[in-house]
């Protein structure tokens, strides 16, 4: 699989109801070494918004505040965006994200390094 | 138009408090925003190609773990902006054991001259550029 296979894909419930769709994969550094100096990304969760266009700038999970106008206009465009853990995903694929019944919406914010 | 969730359609309260999830040990990406179309330099360096995507493949060890194995580089401006992707065969893949830092650049612990998404460069440099009087050294 790769990454674009999943960026922009529909996301699913349990239940088929349509939650929104990928607007990025975040990964954690904790994999294996497989024999270089840097760990391995892993999948930790997929960040879902209601629409798809614009999130790459990632002010809606970024302190980030400037350009102030900027800002305002692109967090309330992702208002809504969420993550939701790796563990919850129950497919994936090009046609869509489906998860668990019982998964758990996370807030997308990204906590500083 | 992007595809979105028209308003009645969105089955959440848009400006909800959402909790903070545990955080993991190692430091955390986001693909889009931190790795995908950044420049990758190697340890000369030398700009050698930029993050097209990411190749990800299922932890042998851990079934459902999905690991980043790959970077990939090829010809993406196209599908971008018509859709659809690359066939594979295009795209070419840095080892992500080849990565030494990610930051503004992502930096590479080898030369980019053993890495195949340079072949077209070192094609051009042997074939043709080298073929022009002086093209085999530095101006003088």
């Amino acid at each position: 699989m790769i990454l674009s296979d999943l960026l922009d894909a529909p996301v699913h419930d349990g239940a088929g109801r349509r939650l929104g769709f990928v607007v990025d994969v975040r990964l954690v550094l904790d994999g294996p070494l497989d024999g270089g100096v840097l760990v391995a990304p892993r999948a930790h969760g997929l960040l879902v918004s209601p629409r798809t266009s614009t999130s790459f700038l990632g002010y809606e999970r970024t302190g980030e505040r400037a350009p102030a106008l900027l800002a305002r206009w692109l967090q309330r465009r992702h208002r809504g965006t969420f993550l939701v853990l790796w563990e919850d995903v129950v497919a994936a694929d090009p046609d869509g994200v489906r998860l668990a019944s019982a998964y758990r919406r996370w807030s997308p914010a990204l906590p500083e390094p | 138009m992007s595809p979105r969730l028209r308003r009645g359609e969105r089955p959440f309260p848009p400006d909800e408090d959402l909790p903070e999830p545990a955080r993991p040990a190692g430091l955390l990406l986001d693909a889009r925003l931190h790795l995908l179309d950044r420049q990758v330099v190697d340890v000369d360096e030398v700009p050698t190609a930029i993050v097209d995507d990411l190749e990800l493949t299922e932890s042998r060890d851990e079934p459902r773990t999905l690991l980043v194995s790959a970077l990939l580089s090829g010809p993406v401006l196209g599908t971008r902006i018509l859709g659809g992707r690359p066939p594979s065969s295009r795209l070419h893949r840095v080892r992500w054991s080849h990565v030494a830092a990610v930051g503004t650049v992502v930096r590479l612990g080898v030369h980019g001259d053993q890495l195949d998404v340079l072949w077209v460069e070192r094609w051009l440099r042997d074939r043709v550029i080298g073929r022009i009087p002086g093209g085999r050294h530095d101006p003088e």
